[in-house]
């Protein structure tokens, strides 16, 4: 009974897996950057589509894995790039409220989409994946394409990393305590704008990789900042601020709501993604990682 | 949300020389006649022939189309239609010289609508064309009606538009939503196709299309295996509904889906192994255009019904069709046509007309019969609104790229 129901939805937890670690990838920066270092960047779902867009630019075309991962470099460098001059912008902003960086970072956002939008048009673009995860793989008699099944995989890679870099390095360690408390860091004489921009540096990167690397399942057009700036915001409110382990448990939970969920009950699809998000807000507010001093 | 922000339009060497002679020739008009709007009677001039030239002087039209947004690639084929059907006559429509004001109308009514009581208003056009959207279209319905002009709306599909919320002064030259699916939906169950499943996106177009198919193709003894409609523009992963057809035990899935919808669609149908076992049909949009570049091999074999396609077996279409890939290096859509079919329809009201008013148009175009010289083929109005033929197609490769070859002719269809 229970077996037949899994290998009936099989292809859906599946998928929820991979649509989960391109969550985590994209989710991830965003919380660190609000957690820790308490800037809430809105602009962060245009970093994605800056990444989608690098990936059209270089792996539009034919499936190659030069042009694939040069876009997966080129992201990484730009979102570093984008990270520094969002902490450029945002450092005078530090000491007020977040609404006003919300709507610094916001402005940014809807500028950066349209600029995209004027250069590479208003049609919605596709991204190739490289040769070899290009085809669909047969999973256990059911067919799935190869890419997504990868896409699992480097979710995973990513979270290790990003773990073990804050949790286990002296790095990982100075921004820990910049989040704990900053001005006792400051005292014994590290910047902390200098952490911040490290911090943000990385998250955009990892944002902008997203990008690229969600472009073979989503594409590249305008409208998609929007969509998966919220669902970011989405798993980092159900995960908790500024947690590795509760991004990572929030977007997996989010990839299974928005693929399991909505294979189950696709009547309510439109409904089971904040549905879930208000079950969180009402059994634990803080989030299901969140530290009881970040619940604002 | 978005700031609109209007796409350079660099004026051609050819619209510049256009709009310059319109305005020499309405001087000489007015100097000659004392008055633009006095000709055009030209009762026994043959329909289709503007080389006479009834002395009609200058007349304004307001192509509205979408410049920004998600809808401009189908506002650029029109506009594209448009100016290569003036270019190919003179710049006349009925003997009148053509001054063409274009406004953008955006995404929805918000912009659509105050774009159209602009044009209205302000410049005072004697005729509107184009609207893509139909929220837009019975939005504005009132202020047209009301500025008694004429709108010929060379998109948007909605039925009602030509249904319980026409005006005399509302003409179409494109389609009805469920008038396109209703000939696939006899075509399926005429040849026992088995159980199908049916999907749409979840607007107001969607629910109509499915709405269509689904009483026509029961209506024909069909059986359909279930449905859902996926949440409108939020939706990039189909998987999850995707998975309920293979458990569905459809033997074929029909869909509606346009823009990027549709290329996400069919490509994840492809990759998901459902296209091999489970046919895809759709609505003609699914493969309509630009998104064939984006869907790319996915989309062979995927069988659609339309009242255009390029491939379509007539001169007209042929000239049509070789014109528009010289002036524009791409191939044209049913946007193109439908334009095209606006100018084609109002050259010949506007050579029968007594006079610019919009009841005189109006009684015009009632007055029309077949338009046989359409590059979709011979069409008519029936209640405002083409009773035209549809044609099965299907995706094959062609020798540029992906083409919709025309696999048989479904017959004529008027709206339902």
């Amino acid at each position: 009974m229970i077996v037949d129901w899994f290998d009936a939805n099989l292809v859906s937890i599946l998928n929820g897996f991979a649509i989960g670690s391109l969550l985590f990838i994209l989710a991830v920066g965003l919380s660190i950057v609000f957690g820790m270092m308490d800037v809430l960047n809105l602009a962060h779902g245009a970093l994605y589509l800056v990444g989608a867009y690098l990936g059209y630019q270089f792996a539009g075309d034919t499936s190659s894995w030069a042009g694939f991962l040069t876009a997966l470099g080129t992201a990484a460098l730009v979102g570093l790039l984008a990270g520094g001059v969002l902490s450029t912008m945002t450092e005078p902003l530090a000491r007020r409220p977040h609404l006003d960086q919300a709507l610094l970072t916001l402005g940014v956002a809807l500028v950066v989409a349209e600029l995209l939008a004027i250069f590479y048009g208003n049609d919605v673009l596709r991204v190739v994946a490289p040769p070899g995860l290009n085809g669909s793989t047969k999973v256990f008699g059911d067919t799935y394409p190869t890419y997504r099944l990868a896409l699992i995989g480097i979710g995973a890679l990513i979270a290790v990393a990003v773990y073990v870099v804050v949790e286990r390095t002296t790095v990982g360690a100075l921004v820990r305590a910049s989040v704990a408390d900053r001005e006792m860091v400051s005292a014994v004489g590290v910047d902390n704008r200098r952490v911040k921009l490290a911090v943000l540096g990385v998250g955009s990167s990892l944002a902008a990789l997203a990008g690229v690397l969600g472009g073979p399942i989503n594409g590249a057009g305008p409208g998609l900042d929007e969509r998966v700036l919220i669902l970011a915001l989405v798993v980092v409110v159900i995960g908790g601020l500024g947690s590795i382990k509760g991004a990572f448990v929030g977007a997996l939970l989010i990839g299974q709501v928005e693929s399991l969920g909505r294979a189950l009950v696709p009547d309510l699809a439109s409904f089971v993604l904040f549905g879930a998000l208000a079950l969180v807000l009402i059994v634990r507010p803080r989030g299901l990682f969140g530290a009881p001093k970040a619940a604002v | 949300m978005n700031p609109r922000v209007l796409p350079a339009h660099p004026m051609s060497r050819r619209q510049m020389l256009g709009l310059m002679g319109a305005g020499s020739v309405a001087m000489v008009g007015t100097a000659a006649c004392g008055g633009g709007s006095v000709g055009g009677g030209n009762d026994d001039e043959p329909a289709g022939n503007t080389s006479g030239g009834g002395g009609g002087g200058p007349i304004k039209v307001g192509l509205v189309i979408p410049q920004a947004g998600i809808y401009t690639p189908l506002g650029i084929d029109m506009q594209n239609a448009w100016e290569l059907w003036l270019e190919q006559n003179d710049g006349m429509l009925g003997g009148y010289t053509v001054e063409t004001v274009i406004a953008d109308e955006g995404e929805g009514p918000d912009t659509g609508v105050p774009a159209i009581q602009g044009v209205l208003q302000n410049d005072q056009v004697d005729v509107l064309v184009g609207i893509v959207n139909s929220a837009t279209a019975l939005g504005a319905a009132d202020a047209v009606t009301e500025a008694q002009k004429v709108l010929i709306i060379s998109n948007a599909g909605a039925a009602a538009i030509t249904g319980e919320a026409s005006s005399p002064y509302i003409w179409r030259s494109s389609f009805v939503n469920a008038q396109v699916v209703v000939p696939m939906a006899e075509y399926l169950a005429a040849n026992d196709i088995g159980p199908v499943y049916v999907m749409s996106a979840d607007y107001a177009a969607g629910q109509e299309v499915v709405a269509g198919f689904i009483a026509a193709f029961e209506a024909a003894n069909g059986t359909i295996a279930g449905q859902v409609l996926t949440p409108f523009m939020t939706t990039s992963d189909f998987q999850p509904f995707l998975s309920g057809i293979q458990s569905s035990g459809a033997a074929a899935t029909f869909v509606f889906y346009a823009g990027g919808e549709a290329v996400s669609f069919v490509q994840q149908y492809a990759q998901f192994g459902l296209k091999d076992s489970i046919p895809l049909y759709g609505s003609g949009f699914l493969t309509e255009g630009g998104v064939l570049n984006g869907q790319q091999d996915a989309a062979i074999g995927v069988r659609t019904s339309l009242h255009y396609s390029t491939e379509i077996d007539n001169e007209n279409n042929a000239a049509f069709v070789e014109a528009y890939q010289g002036a524009y290096d791409a191939l044209p859509t049913c946007y193109a046509v439908q334009t095209w079919d606006a100018a084609n329809v109002l050259n010949r009201a506007l050579a029968q007309a007594p006079d610019l008013s919009g009841d005189a148009i109006s009684e015009a175009l009632g007055g029309l019969g077949e338009i046989e010289d359409s590059p979709r083929g011979p069409w008519s109005f029936n209640g405002q609104t083409p009773e035209q033929n549809f044609y099965l197609r299907e995706v094959v490769e062609g020798d540029g790229g992906l083409i919709n070859s025309v696999v048989e002719d479904l017959g004529v269809y008027a709206q339902p």
